[in-house]
């Protein structure tokens, strides 16, 4: 992947910076040897990697908006982090940027079970939300699968998902306001505990900006109420286009499942192999959940599994107690890292229209097959969003780049079947040149505009989003302007 | 000018030299005035997909509501969000569209549990003040690709861009409803009454308090879903709010569903005299500020944070707020009392600045609806 | 993960091993949210997957450690609630306990540093050097305020101003079963334990007997080698280790034995890991064995004491609130996460635990002397999450965990067995009848 040329004359200033950077953070929060940046030199996607110019951890919105006038009064480029769990390169530096983590800043600021809100400061953890409300038997919904670890901050910038959006939405569903702070340090705020912001929705345009655009340091959540219980049923199936026509059908039934999730037979057999969870071999598994009373959810489970047996389902399991749910549950779970123990994986993370699935996953197969690397998919089936990990061998000169090859035939497929390049990880780095197969130049000038309004130096989380060739012709012209 | 095809209208706003005033069905002038030629996009109409299995639909922006609702019936789905019909409200003729449903981000009481129209919004084609036509966003549930325009252009009341097409997600009609009834609260015992049912696990679908009006003061809460699950929840709901009054059931399907409908549109305040405000603050705020008010052309819905209210000609409501974090819409005045308080609430100086940078990048010349939304 | 050492490089064993470990983490982040350090810190580099990539630099590029890599690795607890949380199984532990081991080789570290830890491997593995230390810092605690060094402040505050007499029970002997016998144990008497608190052990021997175990204190066993392990000290520690080896090979091949009884979880730790840090020795077969049959004293109480076994005394556990306290080389070390808990209940207890049961009270061996500072966050937001809940009684089964905590809480703390020793019919546990209620600052043992 390539990364812009760094800036000779920000590299050459870097003890300056540093310096600056030091006269408004404690000690403690400024890393900039060597030795130490190189731990802030990638996310969760560990293939492309570069030490930062320096890192910051600022522990107040008052500092981070002190670091980012710095670093706009220098023209550094600033690069937001949450947690670095990023699977999409969302938080990789480049050489002559500054990293800015909110690790730090972790506290709930105030609980609201009346009216039915959270405000958080942004580096606290997903789960550590729910954590948060849950002895009053509330939750936050939005729950990707790295929730224990990843930042609000990094669920706001990649507006995340999760295997429960089906029926409660994603990040941006379950946002209201924040604290926002623009690239020059001023601070200000969006929403509040209100439903709707007044004015232009800029709320909803600042969740899913990757960092571009602003650095979100607090938080306002929805929180809900914890459903009476939850319970899953687990399908198997000989047929991946009977899966999908299986899932379709309870969609169209009226039902509304909290989850559905899929895997297919690679993936079926990977994490049988490393956490025995009891799943049936075969080319399609489903997990279906639903919430409610227990009347309630026997009645919903009993109307799923009436549908399941119309497609000759070779394995139907309802769960009838917790035990028994964990453990439907568990292989899913456990998925990514049975993949982690067979070799170095890419995870993608492309939307397709649910109807394309059985040709989408016959294309897959085939191009896996060409290109000699093993794909097992595991995906939220109920909204399309695929999860196609790509086994490679990092160790292995050329591996990657043809992993990364297979990988963007596969998110052409997801668009030309009518979906897209990510469903919820981001375009960060690994996909932004792709970003020309979903979009028309106009598309991505239109989108470049909004950032030249929030950002016009094109400073903030730099090389990421849009095409290098377009961002670093902005910024050519941005520095030009000067 | 009544555009065909989204290729006359990207043509019509390129060759455009004064400003346009964009409409759909014309049944909701919501904003400032605008004084400039009319754009409608009525004749940009149909169902282009419609897919029940994937829960999307795909429409152009003049498709009428009441052609989409048809189309979602037929497979026993629906729009979720509840779109508000504005035409009794604002003494409006014509077929709202689906296009002004979305440039006004229009929601309705499910708002509270299914999101709002925004929250439903999958991807729009639109046509920028410079004739470009551009798209966003696309027909899958779960796109991340790119900026999220489509939030951006939804409630933009057309002043970013002319909507050509929406896509949106849809969602399962339910079997049965029914609607709990607590009566005689006074407001902020009625939002203590309406936070406890949306805190509760028995999924409460839409919340909303009539002060007493002549038939005495009443408190809404909507139950849906299958009709086992229906009862069963009422029943658990009547008895974990017993301690707040006496309550009273519509257990029929039709006439719960005729209660909802009247507050979707506000029906209460359509023949009442007086300017309308549509007032957006957190529940418990709305309590307050509704006491403070004092008066009883009053409708709470969205649990109290939604607040609908008529005043005296010429009220400054935002002043009454006084700070309260939140927003105010002034809905309905004549055009004098419009120029005066102006229509929708200010912004901070920072958002301020966002905006118009915004507008001037989409619509560089100022021809899209210009000074509506102030 | 990708790794870049060259063939060369892999042909030692221990690189060969830490390559495996390294290329099994997908680096996804999920360690830093069950890391305490990460928790108090905030920092990458005081996370497990900041120090795995340090650990990775230093050790591809052959790098002579340097003071900031150094500082960051001796910050990590070895609490390996990282372990617990990898979705991936990277064994966190051993390329850990490699890098300490290179940067002793390749690090000179600052005087005071060194004397700290030369003065710490000298005396705490050696119960008689250890007792006369504490007698000598419980006459120098007055002075305490006068140490210019925090950690030495920290050694002088930890001392107990009780230090109990030798318990004659730890001397090698074979004690004979109270019930019909249905196992031969080795029970492994410690070092620092049985000069900070004799309770422990006694009870463990009372217990086991009770239920029909034949208890051997087996010759020439001494310290598990952990706490000099930890420090990088390689030749010390498998100088002690080699010992236990010995000794309890020797009982195996002789008498037989059942189970090598471990009642400090720390240790347990280590004895269990005994086969992969003899695998490239001359004693490995032995080790392996020894290790095979190393346990925690909750797995062979859980054999012992089915659910309603008749030893359980009914009458006075009922109105009993204990908060167990999972220390971490327990539940993440062992993965024993429910045993205790389990035997608790059973014996009538109500049991709680706090919030963020996960993460370490910051004992972690002699973690609470060498970084103070973190250690005493963590000790605040162990105690505040343990008393939140109200109990009477706080058990544990590390004595590290009870110094620590009971350093800080006016609730009694013990050991799980001398709770479930009462139970059973043994005495009540000393601390919970400790004269009156002692400063805050001393750990009521006994």
């Amino acid at each position: 992947m390539e990364m812009p040329a760094p800036n000779a004359t920000i590299l050459s200033k870097k003890a300056k910076i540093v310096e600056r950077l030091q006269s408004v953070l404690p000690k403690d929060a400024v890393i900039y040897d060597e030795a130490e940046t190189r731990a802030y030199e990638c996310d969760g996607l560990s293939a492309y990697r570069c030490p930062p110019l320096a890192a910051v951890l600022p522990a107040s919105t008052e500092e981070v908006s002190a670091v980012l006038k710095i670093c706009h009064e220098e023209g550094v480029p600033v690069v937001p982090r949450g947690s670095g769990t990023s699977l999409a390169g969302g938080a990789l530096p480049t050489a002559d940027s500054v990293i800015l983590g909110v690790a730090r800043l972790n506290d709930v600021i105030e609980t609201d079970y009346e009216n039915r809100v959270i405000k958080v400061q942004t580096g606290r953890t997903n789960l550590s939300v729910t954590g948060a409300v849950e002895e009053e038997d509330f939750f936050y919904a939005p729950d990707p699968s790295s929730q224990l670890a990843c930042a609000i901050a990094g669920n706001i910038a990649m507006n995340s998902g999760g295997a429960h959006c089906l029926k409660y939405g994603v990040t941006t569903n379950n946002l209201l306001g924040v604290t926002l702070v623009m690239m020059d340090g001023t601070i200000t705020e969006l929403g509040g505990a209100h439903m709707d912001a007044g004015g232009l929705d800029l709320l909803g345009l600042i969740c899913g900006s990757e960092g571009q655009l602003g650095v979100v340091t607090e938080a306002t959540l929805r929180i809900l109420r914890k459903p009476e219980g939850a319970r899953p049923v687990l399908m198997g199936f000989d047929d991946n286009e009977v899966a999908g026509a299986c899932v379709a059908d309870i969609i169209k039934a009226g039902v509304l499942p909290v989850a559905i999730e899929f895997m297919d037979r690679p993936c079926i057999e990977a994490t049988e192999a490393f956490a025995g969870a009891g799943y049936p071999m075969c080319e399609a598994l489903l997990i279906v959940e639903v919430e409610g009373s227990d009347a309630e959810i026997d009645e919903q489970l009993g109307l799923i599994m009436q549908i399941a047996r119309k497609h000759n389902p070779v394995e139907l399991r309802e769960s009838k107690s917790a035990e028994e749910s964990a453990k439907i549950w568990l292989g899913r779970k456990s998925a990514f890292g049975a993949m982690g123990q067979i070799n170095d994986y890419m995870c993608l993370d492309g939307t397709i229209p649910v109807s394309s699935l059985p040709y989408v996953l016959k294309r897959i197969s085939e191009m896996s097959k060409d290109y000699g690397l093993d794909v097992a998919n595991v995906f939220h089936a109920g909204d399309g969003n695929m999860h196609p990990l790509i086994l490679f061998d990092a160790n292995k000169p050329g591996d990657l780049e043809l992993c990364e090859a297979l990988g963007a035939d596969i998110l052409r497929l997801c668009v030309e079947v009518g979906g897209c390049l990510t469903g919820e990880h981001g375009v960060g780095i690994e996909k932004r040149d792709l970003m020309v197969d979903q979009f028309a130049p106009a598309d991505l000038e239109n989108q470049m505009a909004v950032k030249d309004v929030f950002d016009p130096q094109w400073l903030l989380n730099p090389a990421k989003v849009f095409p290098l060739e377009a961002s670093e012709a902005r910024r050519a012209m941005a520095l030009a302007a000067e | 000018m009544t555009p065909r095809t989204e290729t006359e209208l990207a043509e019509a706003i390129a060759s455009a030299k004064a400003p346009l005033r964009i409409i759909g069905g014309g049944t909701r002038p919501i904003g400032m005035p605008v004084a400039g030629e009319v754009v409608s996009t009525s004749a940009l109409s149909g169902v282009e997909l419609y897919e029940p299995g994937a829960l999307t639909i795909v429409a152009k922006a003049g498709t009428p509501i009441a052609e989409i609702e048809t189309a979602l019936d037929a497979e026993n789905q629906r729009l979720a969000f509840e779109p508000m019909d504005h035409r009794g409200l604002l003494g409006t003729t014509g077929d709202p569209t689906i296009g002004g449903v979305v440039a006004a981000n229009v929601s309705g009481p499910r708002r509270i549990q299914a999101g709002a129209c925004r929250d439903h919004m999958l991807g729009v084609r639109f046509v920028d003040g410079a004739g470009t036509i551009l798209k966003n966003g696309g027909r899958v549930m779960k796109n991340v690709t790119g900026y999220d325009l489509v939030k951006l252009l939804t409630g933009s009341y057309g002043t970013l861009g002319v909507l050509s097409e929406v896509s949106l997600k849809v969602l399962p009609k339910t079997d049965t409803q029914a609607t709990l009834m607590i009566h005689g609260l006074d407001y902020p015992q009625a939002v203590k009454a309406m936070s406890a049912a949306l805190g509760s696990p028995y999924e409460v679908s839409a919340a909303a308090h009539m002060p007493d009006m002549g038939q005495g003061a009443m408190t809404m809460l909507r139950i849906e879903g299958f009709e086992k699950s229906v009862a069963y929840r009422t029943d658990q709901l009547k008895a974990e709010l017993a301690a707040f009054g006496e309550i009273s059931v519509e257990a029929d399907p039709v006439k719960s569903a005729k209660i909802w409908t009247a507050s979707r549109d506000v029906a209460g305040f359509h023949k009442v005299e007086g300017d309308v405000w549509r007032i957006s603050v957190k529940p418990t705020d709305g309590a307050t500020l509704a006491t403070k008010l004092g008066t009883d052309k009053l409708f709470m819905d969205w649990g109290g944070g939604l607040i609908w209210v008529v005043l005296p000609k010429g009220t400054d409501l935002r002043a009454k707020m006084n700070g309260t974090p939140g927003h105010a819409t002034l809905m309905r005045a004549d055009e004098p009392t419009r120029a005066t308080l102006g229509t929708f609430h200010p912004e901070l100086a920072p958002i301020a600045k966002i905006s118009a940078g915004l507008r001037a990048k989409f619509d560089p010349r100022g021809i899209l609806n210009p000074g509506l939304m102030a | 993960m990708q790794t870049t050492f060259t063939p060369e490089q892999l042909t030692d064993p221990g690189i060969q091993r830490s390559n495996e470990i390294l290329r099994t983490c997908v680096h996804c982040g999920f360690c830093t949210a069950t890391c305490p350090t990460y928790q108090v810190l905030g920092d990458e580099l005081d996370s497990p997957r900041g120090r795995i990539y340090l650990i990775k630099d230093m050790l591809e590029n052959e790098r002579t450690p340097d003071e900031k890599t150094v500082k960051h690795i001796d910050r990590c607890l070895s609490c390996l609630a990282c372990m617990s949380t990898c979705p991936s199984g990277v064994h966190y532990m051993h390329l850990v306990d490699h890098a300490r081991e290179y940067i002793e080789q390749k690090y000179k570290r600052s005087w005071s540093d060194r004397a700290l830890r030369w003065i710490l491997a000298q005396i705490l593995p050696y119960p008689t050097r250890f007792r006369l230390a504490l007698l000598g810092a419980k006459a120098g605690r007055p002075f305490a305020f006068l140490m210019p060094d925090a950690r030495l402040k920290a050694m002088l505050e930890m001392a107990p101003k009780t230090i109990p007499p030798v318990s004659r029970n730890d001397d090698p002997q074979t004690f004979t079963p109270e019930a019909p016998k249905k196992m031969r144990v080795t029970l492994m008497t410690g070092c620092a334990q049985k000069a900070l608190n004799t309770d422990i052990n006694d009870a463990t021997i009372r217990l086991l007997r009770r239920l029909g175990a034949e208890v051997v204190v087996a010759e020439g066993a001494g310290c598990c080698g952990a706490l000099t392990h930890h420090m990088g000290k390689t030749k010390e520690s498998h100088a002690t280790a080699a010992k236990n080896i010995k000794a309890w090979h020797k009982e195996m091949e002789g008498e037989g034995l059942d189970a090598i009884v471990i009642n400090t979880s720390g240790c347990g730790t280590t004895v269990k890991d005994y086969g992969h840090m003899f695998r490239n020795e001359p004693l490995a077969k032995e080790a392996a064995a020894v290790a095979g049959i190393a346990k925690d004293i909750s797995e062979v109480l859980i054999e012992l004491l089915p659910k309603g076994a008749p030893e359980f005394k009914s009458g006075g556990t009922e109105t009993l609130t204990v908060a167990y306290h999972a220390a971490c080389s327990l539940q993440h070390g062992q993965q024993i996460k429910t045993y205790p808990k389990d035997l608790l209940k059973r014996a009538g207890f109500k049991v709680v635990e706090p919030a963020d049961s996960h993460l370490c009270c910051g004992s972690a061996g002699t973690y609470n002397l060498m970084q103070p500072e973190i250690s005493k966050q963590l000790k605040k937001r162990k105690v505040d999450t343990l008393e939140a809940k109200n109990p009477d009684i706080i058990a544990a089964g590390n004595i590290g965990c009870m110094m620590q905590i009971g350093g800080a809480t006016e609730i009694p703390i013990m050991h799980t067995v001398e709770l479930l020793d009462w139970a059973t019919g043994g005495p009540q546990p000393p601390a919970m009848t400790a004269e009156g209620k002692r400063a805050p600052e001393v750990p009521i043992l006994r």
